[in-house]
């Protein structure tokens, strides 16, 4: 009983470290640019996809993959944010939720039509290896996408501390008139901001393709999460969103292995719903201090 | 008014005139989500509150009747109207929950009820037949059950459902209702300081929408003979829904089913081009004209109807209202 306990929350808290990584990219952006990006998992996706085909056709390891889908990614976040999501920013709920909730739609769709829906896994020589720990077992592939995550957030939480530009975003975030009087431009914080959310989004698809499979609905997989995590973690707050995210990946695996293999979504949506009715602003302050 | 007679018009005389069940089969799924758009329009389009969880509304009318009709008899006619009921409160907790949160939190947490719910009717299956789902038995041609051969009395109660839907939301945007509404989609903290009590109208608007949407979950699986939770609480039912009113116009009145219209006959017409097959081209195209719509045209493609309406038919007296765009 103890045993199966503490696996269940060991596979929920590796698992919760990618969720953290998809969350902190919507809260970031939420907290900067005061979108919700509904696109957040067609980006895991897309990250999925580069690193499927860089591992495939050129050979190349999911995880040293990442050292270019977090680039990639980046750019097109600046794109995206540049081509459209500028273009919403002073209009009203509506086209600022669909804006990204059709681009989710299309990039879905594109990548149905053009690689079908068929899973696709990269097998590399630690798919399968794990550790021992007593009677615990811990996934190689999984510890290592866990350990990436943490220190990329690591990263992020240093960046938004030390540097201008992450001084700048989260001035941007408090009050963006006030940023802007103090001379920060808006424009270019932004386009970073969604930049670097959609390079953690590309690194968490890097990140699970050793051992989970691409397929075009990936993506609502981690979206879902990722919605509850930022609710439950506060609206805007990186930190928050990252405790919450580990602490659904823990949910998760315990419904699954307390209540059921179909149930983990069930606890999480509970733990949604019950935010809502007693803490509706989440369980953690305003934006990361 | 002599656009809505000739519209009605045709609309009553069109299964009279085709013949083609494929082109009638197109017609009743025109009128089914253009009904659905008007219902999801009273709360998203009046009061911009953007749920993508209508087809927990949907699936709760569907599986209410459905239950009522195999497990204790009861007329389609009357589950229709206990499924819309059953929606109805349902609404009220769950507006309860979501509309503690404004704006894209409110649309996501109206998705995680919708999917809670699939969840619950998966879970669930001595109540109401798990995954598997359950055939609707057939009667034959029994209009007392909602039954009948060929597709003409389908369509008569799509169109029938449809008028009611419109006359509904005519009927409140010439209310106090439909003023208020409006206020609160305009600017919620704004109307709440005029006066406005913003949660009690959002929670009847809700309740009216849910009431709406249930129906027409009871006609769909009647239609189709059949219910799983994968279909009744579909959440392409809750995107389009969203889709068309926000393409034909939202918070208008003829909005949504223009926004039907050009959407379900798109999509008939390319599957009928590129076969069934080829999964991912109608939302591919959804997701394109969503997107124009939105960056170029926000208020929706009813401006373009109005505008040659009133080219057409020049108001003599009335000065000319000035559009946006």
């Amino acid at each position: 009983m103890l045993v199966t306990l503490a696996q269940a929350v060991i596979n929920g808290l590796l698992i919760g470290g990618i969720y953290a990584l998809v969350s902190i990219g919507v809260t970031l952006i939420f907290g900067v640019v005061k979108i919700v990006n509904f696109a957040q998992g067609e980006f895991v996706m897309i990250g999925m996809y580069l690193s499927f085909f860089l591992a495939t056709r050129l050979g190349v390891d999911p995880l040293a993959s990442l050292l270019l889908t977090m680039p990639a990614l980046f750019v097109i976040g600046m794109l995206v944010q540049h081509f459209l999501i500028r273009r919403v920013l002073a209009l009203g709920d509506m086209p600022q939720i669909f804006l990204t909730f059709a681009l989710s739609l299309l990039l879905m769709n594109v990548v149905l039509l053009l690689f079908s829906a068929n899973y696709r896994t990269v097998q590399t020589h630690y798919t399968e290896a794990a550790l021992h720990l007593g009677s615990l077992y811990v996934s190689v592939a999984k510890l290592i996408a866990f350990a990436v995550a943490m220190a990329l957030s690591a990263v992020l939480w240093v960046f938004l501390r030390a540097t201008d530009l992450g001084k700048a975003m989260r001035a941007a975030a408090q009050n963006r008139d006030v940023a802007m009087l103090m001379g920060i431009n808006p424009d270019r914080v932004f386009a970073v901001a969604v930049g670097v959310a959609l390079a953690l989004a590309g690194a968490a698809g890097s990140l699970l393709m050793p051992f989970y499979p691409a397929y075009p609905l990936v993506g609502q997989v981690f979206v879902l999460m990722a919605f509850v995590a930022v609710v439950l973690g506060t609206l805007g707050n990186v930190t928050g969103a990252l405790i919450a995210s580990l602490m659904m990946g823990v949910a998760e695996s315990l419904g699954i292995q307390f209540v059921g293999a179909d149930s983990g979504l069930i606890v999480v949506f509970l733990m949604l719903l019950a935010t809502l009715a007693f803490r509706p602003n989440g369980l953690f302050g305003g934006w990361t201090r | 008014m002599i656009a809505v007679a000739v519209l009605a018009a045709a609309a009553i005389a069109l299964p009279l005139v085709v013949a083609n069940r494929f082109a009638i089969d197109i017609a009743i799924r025109v009128l089914l989500f253009a009904f659905i758009g008007v219902a999801w329009n009273l709360m998203g389009g009046y009061a911009k509150q953007l749920s993508l969880g209508h087809a927990a509304y949907f699936g709760l009318g569907a599986y209410t009747s459905t239950i009522l009709l195999i497990r204790f008899d009861v007329s389609p006619w009357l589950g229709m109207l206990a499924g819309g009921v059953v929606a109805m409160l349902a609404s009220l907790p769950i507006g309860a929950l979501c509309f503690r949160l404004r704006g894209p939190y409110f649309a996501i947490a109206t998705i995680a009820t919708a999917q809670v719910m699939m969840l619950l009717f998966l879970k669930f299956r001595d109540f109401a037949w798990g995954a598997e789902g359950t055939t609707i038995p057939n009667l034959g041609d029994d209009p007392l059950m909602m039954q009948f051969d060929g597709k003409a009395a389908y369509y008569y109660i799509a169109l029938a459902l449809l008028a009611v839907g419109l006359f509904i939301t005519h009927r409140i945007e010439r209310s106090w209702m439909g003023y208020y509404l409006v206020a609160v989609g305009e600017d919620e903290d704004a109307a709440e300081a005029i006066g406005v009590n913003a949660l009690r109208i959002k929670r009847q608007i809700y309740m009216i929408s849910a009431f709406l949407t249930a129906l027409a979950g009871t006609f769909y699986v009647q239609y189709i003979y059949f219910i799983d939770p994968n279909t009744a609480f579909s959440f392409n039912i809750s995107v389009e829904a969203a889709l068309v009113s926000i393409v034909g116009g939202i918070g208008t009145l003829w909005g949504p089913v223009l926004g039907t219209v050009l959407l379900e006959t798109l999509s008939a017409f390319l599957q009928s081009w590129l076969g069934s097959g080829l999964g991912g081209v109608q939302l591919t195209v959804y997701s394109l004209i969503l997107m124009a719509v939105i960056l170029w045209r926000p208020a929706g493609l009813i401006g373009f109807v109005s505008d040659a309406w009133k080219r057409l038919a020049p108001a003599p007296a009335a000065p000319v209202e000035a559009r946006d765009g």
